[in-house]
């Protein structure tokens, strides 16, 4: 007799687990399902071969990052602590309320 | 003794400082997904670092990078209307668009022959409508979250999400045609 299983514990066929693939790759499942998915893409290769591809396209984005220049960054802190210590420039740049519940 | 400088002692200037200031990066990054002229970008974030100052008073200090964010956007959105008021983002019209992008609308081949993984990729981003392209720019380069995407781009979660999945999907049938991944079975 088999051993019994809790429903949410069973195996994942290859839809169940495409539906899910991207979430999981971007850590977004819970981890009862992130062990099924493992699971599942240890043991067939064609979805095991889409996670790869996945893994390396969010791999290359990530090589896409920018060098943000320090000095954009200091220009920018430094005009937010004269923002801090000197209040902030009048009119010109009086513009209408943007803040969220505004 | 010192105030705490979160709580509800602290000065305005001093909550500035704690929640404001060490974002400054983060805005940058994000303004220049929003705005392809750096010197643009910086001006915005300065916008957003003038009226996030004037609106600490009421900020509660939760989720500040969150809070920065719908400022960021509300102000994006407003110097884009003062700018060019007939070319105001109607969402009917942008999904229009999406629904009219073919994945591979292009010669596919001609494009990647020869090319690298990441050049493929590359092609595959420039290529996708602006909302999905943006969504990438936002979560897979700059690595915010799909919460914190959603308040930049002023949708809900869900849908932040369901354009990151399908450019993605369209960058992985590009590879697939260039030969750089295989076939989907879907």
């Amino acid at each position: 007799m088999r051993p019994f299983r809790h429903r949410s514990d069973r195996p994942m066929n290859c839809m169940q687990v495409g539906r899910r693939l991207q979430r999981y790759l971007d850590g977004d499942v819970d981890d009862l399902t992130a062990r099924r998915i493992m699971r599942h893409l240890e043991d067939c290769r064609r979805c095991g071969m889409e996670a790869t591809a996945y893994t390396e396209i969010k791999a290359s984005l990530a090589r896409r990052a920018t060098d943000i220049p320090d000095a954009a960054v200091t220009r920018l802190r430094a005009f937010g602590e004269r923002l801090v210590h000197e209040g902030p420039p009048p009119t010109e740049h009086d513009l209408p309320d943007e803040t969220p519940g505004a | 003794m010192d105030a705490p400088v979160s709580g509800p002692a602290a000065t305005a200037d001093q909550r500035f400082a704690l929640f404001v200031l060490p974002e400054v990066e983060v805005l940058l990054r994000v303004a220049r997904t929003l705005t392809p002229d750096h010197a643009d970008a910086e001006d915005l974030v300065q916008d957003t670092l003038i009226r996030a100052y004037r609106a600490i008073d009421g900020f509660d200090g939760a989720h500040p990078r969150a809070w920065l964010l719908t400022i960021l956007r509300n102000t994006q959105i407003n110097r884009t209307r003062r700018r060019r008021p007939e070319l105001l983002d109607d969402p009917d019209r942008t999904m229009a668009t999406v629904a009219d992008t073919s994945p591979d609308g292009q010669s596919v081949e001609a494009l990647v022959v020869g090319a690298t993984f990441d050049a493929v990729v590359e092609d595959a981003l420039l290529s996708l409508p602006d909302d999905f392209r943006r969504a990438v720019e936002l979560v897979d380069i700059n690595g915010l979250s799909y919460a914190e995407a959603a308040e930049v781009m002023g949708v809900p979660v869900g849908t932040v999400m369901s354009r990151i999945h399908r450019a993605r999907r369209r960058m992985r049938d590009r590879l697939a045609t260039a030969g750089l991944a295989p076939r989907s079975k879907r």
